[in-house]
């Protein structure tokens, strides 16, 4: 992705909306004039942990405007708790906007948006930017169940069609969303995807075969999401623009595979040089 | 009644003067480029650069990470462009930096450490020297050092022979005696020492059934060790006269002020960086306030106050 030249900063922002979904999905709606400003498709927040102890917890923002913008949240461990319990009126810090978001740029008409569960949530902005220029896009969304689909009304307002998929076919496809894509076999130009990374293999699989470059929008454990302490990689190819720049590996190189595949790829960090990369320019 | 809310937090480490008494962990923090946005440089004071070594390293397998209980385990495995590289690409830009900039340097072998310490401290932009003898996350040579007296001693007596810049050693607490290594340590040259580096652990995903790090094993950092590090200090403290840079879960002034209080003359922000980008300068400004409230002019007079074993920089 090109560098987006942004400025990231604390925001000190306070809770003005929550939604509960009844699978327990939480949208934090956040008074954040300057982050609803800056922000750009793909970009994301570190959310300050209210009660210190761990690490800021890395967020897509998911919806921007007029002065709000709103966080999704999936409660899968003790931060997401903390951040889902927050109700109105609660203070959050945030860091953003962080991260090279999508290249929109580079994507013609008819596109392809892929979320898996709460990926969704990087999804909303590249799909109003995509509507606003005249182009048009299609939302393949997958949940474990019918439960776990939410929003799907904000694409449908852009005009977006929508299929959807679950793992147990209490809705739409009966199976991952990948799959659906597949069988679509619409002609897309370019796809942009975003969740867990099973799913965004699959999808650089499917453009690979069809000729076309997905963005990907990766997630990984994140610590500082600031760039500062190489938690966070992901194998790129070492000629990948967004590739570090590195010298050519050596023998001190420690091993986990062999030293000729060692000097194609280099780390690469999610939260600075991503967190979208080129599908074909990934080494996973 | 008007507190008087400026105390002289200034410290000495060897030659190394800083203004306040905070130091970013080495790996935490970047060059400090990263945090600049977050941060004011200006009011930390030095940042511990990412430890370099001879040659290039590309880290370790992924996932590095993995946050567990008040604390992270990490396995980064030492990514580094190598020596060379560093020297020609990066090392200028630090001069721009408003705090000091002290240069990391890791190794496997003495002659490593000496060749690296002697490259890097010539540079008129690396202000200090911190040797990691202590990373838990490159096999079992990297921490090897930290462990033996006899390595720790010989790797400290080479970086000395070849700086007179100040030199801090970083120990390891996955050791028996850390007053022994610190003992040694401080006889071979050192002139500080950073107490600790990170706890040796493991996290085990019960559904994959494999280590959560594709290193299998990684070293503890934050809040969770933050009691092992007091001790370390405290231990430490009671063996050595040089000054010491306390470590390990810092988040707050009055965490700070535990190894303060147990014998260290500055402290060292790492993983509360993660947590909060702020935590550097609240510490510095709660600092301010505690001297004040208790009418003290200096940190320096209430450093090792809580430890009746405390020796006391010479
Ligand atoms: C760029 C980016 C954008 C993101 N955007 C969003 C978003 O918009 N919305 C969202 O909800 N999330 C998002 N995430 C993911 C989110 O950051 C993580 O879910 C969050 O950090 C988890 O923190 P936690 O403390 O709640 O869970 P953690 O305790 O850190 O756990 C994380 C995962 O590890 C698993 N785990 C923990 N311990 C164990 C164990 N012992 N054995 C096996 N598994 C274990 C948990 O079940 C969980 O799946 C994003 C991540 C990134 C990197
Ligand atoms: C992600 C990460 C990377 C680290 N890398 C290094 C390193 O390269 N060299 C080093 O001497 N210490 C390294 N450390 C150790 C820290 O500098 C610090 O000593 C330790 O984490 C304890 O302090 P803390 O709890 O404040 O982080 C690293 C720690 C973390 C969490
Ligand atoms: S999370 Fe620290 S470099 Fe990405």
């Amino acid at each position: 992705m090109r560098a987006l030249a942004t400025s990231p900063a604390i925001h000190e922002t306070v809770v003005v909306d929550r939604r509960e979904t009844l699978s327990g999905i939480v949208i934090l709606g956040l008074y954040a004039p300057e982050i609803a400003r800056l922000v750009r498709p793909g970009q994301y927040a570190m959310a300050v942990p209210p009660g210190g102890e761990r690490a800021a917890t890395a967020l897509g923002v998911y919806e921007a405007r007029d002065e709000r913008i709103s966080l999704m949240l999936a409660v899968v461990g003790v931060r997401t708790r903390e951040l889902a319990n927050l109700q109105v009126g609660a203070k959050l810090d945030l860091l953003a906007p962080l991260g090279n978001g999508f290249d929109l740029e580079a994507l013609r008409d008819d596109v392809a948006l892929v979320a898996g569960g709460v990926g969704l949530a990087s999804m909303l902005l590249p799909a109003q930017h995509l509507t606003a220029s005249g182009r048009r896009a299609h939302l393949y969304y997958g949940a474990s169940t019918a439960e776990a689909l939410v929003d799907e009304s904000k694409f449908a307002e852009l005009g977006i069609g929508v299929s959807v998929a679950t793992d147990d076919g209490t809705r739409g496809y009966h199976g991952f969303v990948t799959e659906l894509l597949e069988r679509d076999g619409r002609a897309h130009d370019v796809l942009a995807a975003c969740g867990p990374s099973p799913m965004l293999r699959a999808v650089g699989r499917i453009a690979r075969l069809r000729g076309v470059r997905a963005q990907l929008a990766l997630e990984e454990t994140f610590a500082c999401g600031v760039g500062a302490c190489w938690g966070c990689v992901v194998a790129i190819d070492r000629s990948s623009p967004q590739a570090p720049r590195f010298p050519q590996a050596s023998s001190a190189w420690d091993g986990h595979a062999d030293a000729a595949s060692a000097s194609e790829y280099v780390y690469a960090r999610i939260c600075k040089e991503g967190p979208v990369f080129w599908s074909d320019e990934l080494r996973w | 009644m008007k507190l008087e809310t400026h105390p002289d937090l200034q410290v000495e480490l060897g030659a190394l003067r800083l203004r306040v008494p905070t130091l970013m962990g080495s790996g935490c923090y970047g060059s400090g480029e990263e945090y600049a946005p977050f941060a004011d440089l200006a009011e930390i004071g030095a940042v511990v650069l990412k430890s370099v070594t001879r040659l290039p390293r590309l880290g370790n397998p992924t996932p590095r990470l993995a946050v567990t209980p008040s604390g992270l385990l990490n396995a980064i495995g030492l990514q580094n462009p190598g020596i060379e590289h560093y020297l020609a690409h990066d090392v200028a830009k630090f001069a721009s930096r408003p705090c000091a900039v002290v240069g990391s340097v890791a190794g496997f072998s003495v002659d490593d450490y000496a060749y690296v310490t002697q490259r890097l401290a010539v540079r008129d932009e690396i202000h200090a020297i911190e040797l990691n003898i202590s990373c838990p996350n490159v096999g079992s040579e990297g921490e090897t050092f930290a462990c033996d007296a006899n390595l720790a001693e010989a790797a400290t007596k080479a970086a000395r022979a070849v700086t007179a810049k100040p030199l801090i050693v970083k120990l390891s607490p996955n050791v028996t005696d850390i007053a022994a290594i610190a003992r040694v340590v401080e006889g071979a040259g050192a002139d500080a020492l950073a107490v600790i580096n990170t706890v040796r652990g493991m996290a085990i995903d019960v559904d994959r059934r494999e280590p959560r790090l594709g290193n299998a094993a990684g070293g503890l950092s934050g809040p969770a060790i933050r009691p092992i590090a007091v001790l370390a200090v405290w231990n430490v403290a009671a063996a050595v006269r040089i000054p010491i840079v306390g470590q390990g879960g810092i988040e707050s002034a009055r965490d700070a002020l535990e190894f303060f209080l147990a014998g260290a003359s500055a402290v060292s922000i790492g993983t509360g960086n993660f947590t909060d980008p702020r935590v550097p300068l609240n510490v510095t400004s709660g600092l301010r306030t505690y001297l004040a409230q208790r009418g003290a002019g200096s940190l320096r007079e209430i450093v090792g106050t809580a430890n009746p074993g405390f020796l006391g920089p010479a």
